[in-house]
Order: C-alpha cells, then structure tokens, then sequence
C-alpha cells in the first residue's frame, strides 16, 4: 500500500522517562478516514504515543510521520486537531472566545458555530468557561480542537467524566466525521467505546499487544467479550 | 469545636510543607540571605561618600577643620581648589564638598560665630546626610579646641534642593520600581496558569511557533504595563507633585523598557515553577534583593566591593539611576550616562526574551 494511504505511520518508536519505557518499540499505521482506538489501562503509554504524535514528546528511537510529514513539524499540525485529556480552555474567557483564539492560533477565521453546533454548544457560546459543568468543558474542549476542520483528530480520553448519553451522541459524531474523511486516533480504556472503533490497538507496558478489528481480535484470543479478549492477549503477550 | 479535626488541619499542612522543599528552603532561607545582605551593605565596611574641602583659610582653624574631615571615616574628604570641587561635583564624583572662607579663622576667633558653604550634588539623600553628618561632627571638634564657637552651614545643592522633600527624592525611584514588581507579578502567574490549566499543552501542539508565544505575550502585557505606567506617572506628577525636571516622554520610555524585562523575566522564571504557590516565591528572590541593591534606598557607590558588582548586575539599578538622572538632575537623552542606562535596561530586555524563548523551548521537548 502507497504510503500517502496512511494519515499516522509510527515505526519502533522508543521513549523513556528516566528508568520507566513509556514507550517499547511501538509501531503502527492508521489508514485515512479510519477510527483507530487506543486500549490500555491507565499508565500503558497512550497519551505519551499521541502526544509523541503532535512532537510534544521526542522519541528517542524510530520515527513519527504524520500526514506524510516527519514529525516534529510545525506546520502539519494547523491539520491536526489535538484534545487533551484535561479540557485544557481558558476559564475566564466565553465559550465563544475560546474557539476563536484556537481557530486563529491555527490559521483559520470561520468554523466557530459549525464546531459549537457539533457538541451542541452553540446556545452556550457566550457563558464564561468556568461556569460551564464538567460534561459542557469537554464539549467545549473538543469544539476547540475541531474548529480549524483537521484531517487528523487525536482524542486522549475524551469521554471520561461524559455522561453515558453523551457519549453516544459524541461517537456518533466521530463516526460521521470518519465518514467524511477525518482520521481520528482515540484512546481510551472503556471497552464498549471500543466496538465503534474500525480498528483497534492494544497497548500496554509501552508495547502494542495487538492489532486488527473487534472481531478479529476477538477471534485470536478465542473469546466472544473484547474485555476478555484484551486480557487473555495481554496475558499471553506477558508469559 | 474538636481538636482533632483542629489538628488534622495543621498536620496536613505541615505534611504539605515536608514535600514542598523548595518552600521549605524559602521559608528559612529567606530570612537569612535578606538580613545578610542588609547586614552586609550597612557593615560590610562599603566604600563612603567622596567629598571635597576647599580651604580658602589661611590660620589654624581651617586647616584644623579639614584634617578632621580628612581622618573622618564617614566621608572621604580630600582637599582641592574650588574649581575641581566644582567640577567634580558636576561629574558626580563627590557627593559634595564643604568650602571654608578666607576669614575663617578670624572670625571664630573674634566673633565666635563662623558660616560655612558646604555644596552638595543633591541626588541621594543618603549621601547629602552622611556629609552634613561629618561636617557636625568636625565643627565639634572645632568647638571643644576653639571654645564656644557657633556656626551655622549655607547648604546649596546641585541637583534637588532645599525644597525637595523624601518623595521627591524617592518618588522617582519608586516609579521604576512599582511598574517593574507588579507587571513581573502579574505575568508569572499567568504564564504558569497557561502551564497549570493545560492550555500551554496545546498552544505547543499548534502551528505556534515559541517565540511567536513569547512576542504575543509580551505585546500584550506591555499595553498593559504601559497603560499601568501612564497612570503611575500622571498620578505621581500631577496629585502627587513629585519634582521632576526631565522629560516626561523619556520617563516613560525607561518604564516602558523596565515593563518589557518584567514581563519577560516573569515568562522566564515562570518556567522554573510548577505551581502559582512556588511562582510567587520568586518575588522576594527577584524582588528584595534589587530593592536593596538597586540604590533607591542605599547609594550603589556606598556599598561594599562586591555588592557593587552585583548592583551593577540587576537592571534596576540602572533603571533607579536613570529616573532620578531624568526626574531629579533632568537629564536628557545627550547625556552618556542616561544612554548608558537605558542601553544597559534595552540589553537586559533583549537578554529575558531571549532566554524567555529558548527556555520555552526546551521545556517542552
């Protein structure tokens, strides 16, 4: 496959926080348009592979090439949208103001009520951030990081502390915008966001485990649950 | 009331304390270095105030007052011809210098009642003191050898003068000094909240490039110190009345250089924090030491050897030096020593953004 097919090519990536490997070796592609989720538990090394992604993080062995771009590299990044685990916003500024200083810092003017109308923020766009209710934050954080239309959505955790029905509307929206060309890389350690995922990756120990779709993975460790599936290959990945 | 509930309070915060050393170290480390440094400047045995004796008197009398003021160890008092005192003084090689008349000795001696000049440059009051101090002490000397004689000084001053009050002298100092603490306050901790609510996280994860980061901040903190130095100014100059003899435009162009090295040396610093609480424990660090080192209340010529060449380090120094060269001795932008002043406040500004930026840049990666 032509490498131009690939939105994420990251290849025997090693990172190390002092005596810790945060990352061992870690490979893998995402494919244009695709929803590619991470699983881990708490502490694997996700949000060290996604931020290594957007060059907050330098590996010290292999490399990152996103959007056909050798990372790090400032300009890719106005076509990245990046959302971090924390709703990471201004808290004294409106909603509205928040989208505004994202899109410019990322070369663009409009697309503020398209994103707000996304997480259904629009009727709230001028209320101060602060005085928003954590679900509304994340909403908000995630407009911030759609507002500039990038073609590679990386999401680290956006769904923790977002009510069930919530969440359903936002990976409907992922979904939709997988459709229409966005690449979306995201992680998480709940199981059942995992099912709307094209593609999966498990990663643990700073390692990925396993690759490939629910049923695939499902089929490799003989189990029916993806819950057990990832343990029964993280088991087997250990001994 | 419980006690236990009480006590939880308190051994929970001294618990916080034991895994903060870097407070730990402030809190008791503070203290010393600010009173060794004060200890230091006011015994350290620092260099005294040079003042000139011109000596127009030929009998004893005069020539007894000048050895006196020459074995002073308050002053350095050396004789010299009217003409070099003057001179000097216009230089601002001495502090000040006291003239004894040709009928000084006659008159003591006959009239019991002698009037003596005694010119001072005026900029520093801690200065201007010291010599009224030693020229006193002298004329009681004098009394104890000559009997009974009064004397009275004629004080005229180069810079400043008789109807200066304290915050004439001090009002232009503090001026520099208001805008550069509260701006360098103001920016640490927003810089560091930029840190803290993640949001620098993704500024770094955008097309910005850091030193475009470092520019955006720094524009906007100076329209705000600039406006904050403006109001400053005119409330000084106009309720106040503080004397000012210079330009207020140059007034304002140093407190517009000192706003642009406080902003950026709040954004360099702030790096070295990871809270708000450990981001304003560099104020007494940055802070006290320059208020002592700056000259504003102790003259930098009067410090001991190494100090000196710490003051000379500080930018505040020069900024103190340059606002009473402009507010008291109305100095305009052909003196050297006012360009050399907002050179060296121009450098340091250069000097912060700089390490602002890299700093930026390698915390990140």
């Amino acid at each position: 496959m032509a490498s131009e097919d690939f939105a994420v090519e990251v290849d025997g990536v090693v990172k190390r926080f002092g005596s810790l490997h945060a990352l061992a070796g870690v490979s893998l592609r995402i494919r244009q348009g695709e929803v590619y989720g991470l699983l881990g538990p708490n502490g694997a090394g996700k949000t060290t592979l996604i931020r290594s992604l957007v060059g907050l993080v330098k590996p010290e062995e292999g490399s990152v090439t996103v959007l056909n771009r050798r990372m790090p590299n400032l300009d890719v990044l106005a076509h990245v949208g990046y959302m971090t685990q924390q709703a990471a916003l201004y808290p004294d500024l409106t909603v509205e103001e928040n989208l505004r200083f994202f899109a410019a810092i990322n070369g663009v003017h409009g697309g503020i009520r398209e994103a707000l109308e996304v997480v259904g923020l629009w009727d709230r766009r001028g209320s101060i951030v602060s005085s928003l209710s954590g679900g509304m934050r994340t909403r908000c954080s995630l407009a911030c990081a759609l507002v500039h239309k990038p073609e590679l959505l990386l999401l680290d955790e956006p769904t923790v502390g977002v009510d069930p029905l919530l969440r359903m509307q936002l990976w409907d929206r992922f979904q939709k915008m997988a459709r229409e060309g966005t690449t979306i890389l995201v992680s998480s350690h709940v199981m059942d966001e995992a099912e709307r995922c094209d593609r999966l990756g498990l990663i643990r120990f700073g390692r990925l485990l396993a690759e490939g779709t629910v049923a695939q993975l499902q089929a490799r460790a003989g189990v029916n649950r993806l819950e057990d599936a990832f343990l029964k290959l993280s088991e087997a990945s250990a001994a | 009331m419980s006690r236990r509930r009480i006590l939880a309070i308190t051994r929970r915060l001294l618990q916080q304390f034991r895994h903060d050393r870097r407070t730990l170290a402030l809190l008791f480390g503070a203290p010393l270095i600010i009173l060794a440094l004060l200890g230091y400047i006011l015994r350290g045995g620092g260099d005294v105030p040079a003042m000139g004796v011109v000596n127009l008197d030929e009998g004893p009398l005069g020539a007894l007052v000048a050895s006196t003021l020459e074995s002073s160890r308050t002053v350095a008092a050396s004789r010299m011809s009217r003409q070099e005192a003057d001179a000097k003084l216009h230089a601002g090689d001495l502090a000040g210098y006291v003239l004894l008349p040709a009928d000084f000795t006659n008159r003591a001696q006959q009239q019991h009642a002698v009037v003596l000049g005694v010119e001072l440059e005026g900029t520093e009051p801690a200065l201007s003191g010291t010599i009224m101090q030693a020229v006193g002490q002298a004329f009681t000397a004098l009394a104890s050898q000559a009997g009974g004689v009064r004397f009275a000084t004629q004080v005229s001053y180069l810079h400043g003068g008789a109807n200066f009050d304290t915050l004439d002298y001090f009002g232009a100092a503090f001026i520099g000094l208001v805008v550069f603490f509260l701006v360098f306050v103001v920016t640490t901790v927003a810089f560091l909240r930029e840190r803290s609510q993640g949001t620098l996280e993704r500024l770094m994860a955008s097309p910005l490039r850091r030193p475009e980061i470092v520019l955006g901040y720094m524009l906007g903190f100076t329209v705000l110190a600039l406006v904050q130095a403006i109001e400053v100014l005119a409330f000084s100059l106009l309720l106040l009345h503080v004397h000012n003899s210079g330009n207020v435009g140059l007034i304002f162009l140093l407190e517009a250089l000192m706003a642009i090295v406080a902003v950026n040396l709040g954004i360099f610093l702030s790096m070295f924090a990871r809270t708000e609480f450990q981001a304003v424990q560099f104020i007494p660090l940055v802070i006290v030491p320059q208020m002592l080192l700056s000259g504003i209340i102790f003259p930098v010529t009067t410090e001991p050897g190494p100090l000196q060449v710490l003051s000379r380090l500080l930018p505040l120094t020069y900024a103190v030096t340059g606002m009473r060269d402009i507010m008291i001795k109305g100095a305009d932008l052909s003196w050297s020593s006012l360009q050399l002043d907002l050179a060296v406040v121009l450098g340091f500004a250069i000097l912060v953004i700089i390490a602002g930026a890299t700093t930026l840049r390698r915390r990140i990666a």
